[in-house]
């Protein structure tokens, strides 16, 4: 359905010295100063940070949404507007941005429709995607009758039902209540493992970003830049018990520590 | 992740305006008969004094048997409809010609929604367009439409276009600019995120217009489309008033008015502002029949 998955050996996003600046009135904003960053096929990559730091810039960049002003980005080993155009990624923005006049099943569909699935495909697929989030008995339903998770919970079966081999998310579970979180974290993390896909994942959370990444990506602000990037060793398949590893609050701390070097 | 039982939030019903309504109404009946009796008396005493015999001796009671009352006494009311709806599609009745002064108004509708939709997404698409043509919409609006309305009868007259369709064209020559208006409102209405996600779909302009422009845009039509349906109905009965019309409201209207016939043009009036509450309600019944996603107002 979409372009073949890369070679494990070549980096299916490669990120160097990028830039961008946003004129504003009277000046300008650095949002992005000399990023470098290489993600391997099959990682789960968090980017970490305070507000402001260049976050969602970065993840629009990759999705060919915004253009940079300097440097090199290369995603699936091209443009991410070749990789845009190929329909090599599936985006998950801060909000679920469902359209309101389609119910569930119709709102995972839309990619599909848009890219002019076969017919019959597309029910299947959806309802399939709606498994895997544990909305199946939800298909009828309006987005105003779900809840803030249920209707996150949607966006992202919808950006799964075009199988892309990248996944952006940008904080999707930002707005949602702890427990609901960590629950939508522990089935993130089993979907990628089952999938295999690749995610870029942006959250604010500390205790998210080690729970779910192979490696935690820390940003600082004015002007956005990577400070860090912290290799996270805990052992898959994640559970609960992960969260008790002397190993994550490690991890924790460095992250901490990363994140108080950029604000001094 | 696990599924929660799917139990929907259902609305709760909302309270019907049914009561309130009729309490205005229930008002409004209690006030018609000193407001009648006040309003007729003048003219009762007048003819009194002036020798006419009218079957009554004083100017209260007089005043509800005038030939051509300010405000019709219920009886008067009543011989009034029965003469002006019975056989209900004889071409004097007042409902025949309602049908008509609907359905040219309803036409007018379709063809100013047409034009409309065409309209709004050439502003939405060239700002180019937007700055050229504005202006000159609103000046359309500008023109008196009892002025203009004779006007493109006889030039529409010319084209051999005559009857049902002038009036149509009148009423939506005044329906087209709310429509176009709201619906350019709509179709611009669409999340920056909702446009974005289209994007990393690589959809065609056509998709984000037919997928996310349009739909977004439906609420928007029905809120214009109810405020362009009243205009659209004095419209087509303007248009009748003022060109050489065979049937409809306005054309009873302007022969009860020749002829000084107050109690014909009341229950004419009431005939029209029924049939305004007709349309209206029609469009919110194809509103929620075409809009069934949105949450209950
Ligand atoms: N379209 C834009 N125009 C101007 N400034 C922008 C725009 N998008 C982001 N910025 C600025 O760039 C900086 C980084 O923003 P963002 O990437 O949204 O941060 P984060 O997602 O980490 O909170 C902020 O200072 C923000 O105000
Ligand atoms: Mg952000």
């Amino acid at each position: 359905m979409t372009a073949s998955r890369p070679t494990s050996d070549a980096p299916i996003v490669s990120v160097r010295d990028l830039q961008m600046i946003f004129p504003t009135p009277g000046g300008q904003t650095v949002a992005l100063q000399d990023a470098n960053l290489q993600i391997m096929p099959g990682e789960f990559i968090s980017l970490i940070g305070p507000s402001g730091c260049g976050k969602t810039t970065l993840l629009r960049l990759m999705a060919d949404l915004i253009q940079p002003t300097g440097g090199e980005l290369l995603v699936n080993g091209g443009t991410p507007r070749k990789a845009r155009e190929n329909r090599a990624y599936g985006y998950v923005f801060q909000a679920p941005a469902l359209m309101e006049w389609r119910n569930v099943l119709n709102n995972v569909k839309l990619p599909l429709d848009v890219m002019n699935t076969p017919k019959a495909e597309r029910d299947s697929r959806a309802r399939e995607m709606l498994k895997l989030v544990g909305l199946e008995k939800f298909e009828r339903s309006y987005p105003w009758q779900l809840s803030g998770g249920m209707q996150q919970r949607v966006s992202i079966a919808r950006a799964l039902a075009f199988d892309p081999p990248l996944l952006f998310m940008d904080e999707p579970f930002g707005a949602l209540d702890e427990i609901t979180r960590e629950n939508l974290n522990l089935e993130l993390l089993r979907l990628w493992r089952e999938t295999g896909k690749t995610v870029v994942f942006v959250t604010h959370s500390i205790s998210e970003a080690v729970f779910l990444s192979t490696r935690v990506v820390v940003m600082t602000a004015r002007p956005g830049k990577i400070e860090g990037i912290v290799d996270i060793g805990l052992p898959h398949p994640r559970s609960d018990d992960s969260r008790e590893d002397p190993r994550f609050f490690e991890y924790a701390t460095q992250i901490r520590e990363l994140l108080k070097k950029g604000h001094s | 992740m696990t599924a929660a039982p799917a139990n929907l939030p259902r609305p709760a019903r909302r309270p019907s305006n049914l009561l309130p309504m009729l309490g205005v109404a229930l008002a409004a009946l209690l006030l018609y008969w000193p407001l009648m009796l006040w309003a007729n008396s003048g003219q009762a005493a007048r003819s009194l004094a002036s020798g006419a015999d009218l079957g009554c001796t004083t100017a209260l009671a007089c005043a509800t048997q005038l030939r051509n009352p300010v405000i019709p006494a219920p009886g008067q009311f009543a011989t009034g409809f029965t003469s002006l709806s019975v056989p209900p599609l004889a071409p004097t009745s007042a409902p025949y010609n309602a049908l008509v002064t609907g359905g040219e108004t309803l036409l007018g509708l379709a063809l100013a929604s047409v034009l409309g939709l065409v309209l709004a997404t050439l502003l939405v698409r060239s700002r180019s367009f937007e700055r050229a043509t504005l202006p000159w919409l609103v000046a359309s609006q500008t023109v008196p439409i009892v002025a203009l309305a004779p006007m493109l009868a006889v030039l529409l007259g010319q084209y051999g276009v005559q009857g049902f369709l002038p009036k149509a064209i009148i009423a939506a020559y005044i329906a087209f600019f709310p429509i176009a208006i709201g619906m350019a409102q709509g179709l611009r209405s669409p999340d920056p995120l909702q446009l974005d996600l289209m994007r990393t779909y690589r959809a065609s302009p056509a998709q984000v217009f037919g997928l996310l422009q349009v739909p977004a845009s439906l609420p928007y039509l029905f809120t214009s489309l109810k405020v362009a349906a009243t205009a659209a109905l004095v419209g087509s009965i303007v248009a009748e008033i003022s060109t050489i019309s065979f049937s409809g409201l306005g054309k009873m209207l302007a022969e009860n008015s020749r002829a000084s016939d107050t109690v014909a043009l009341w229950v004419i009036m009431i005939y029209g502002a029924a049939l305004g509450i007709v349309l209206v309600a029609l469009i919110g019944g194809l509103e929620r029949l075409v809009t069934r996603w949105r949450p209950p107002a």
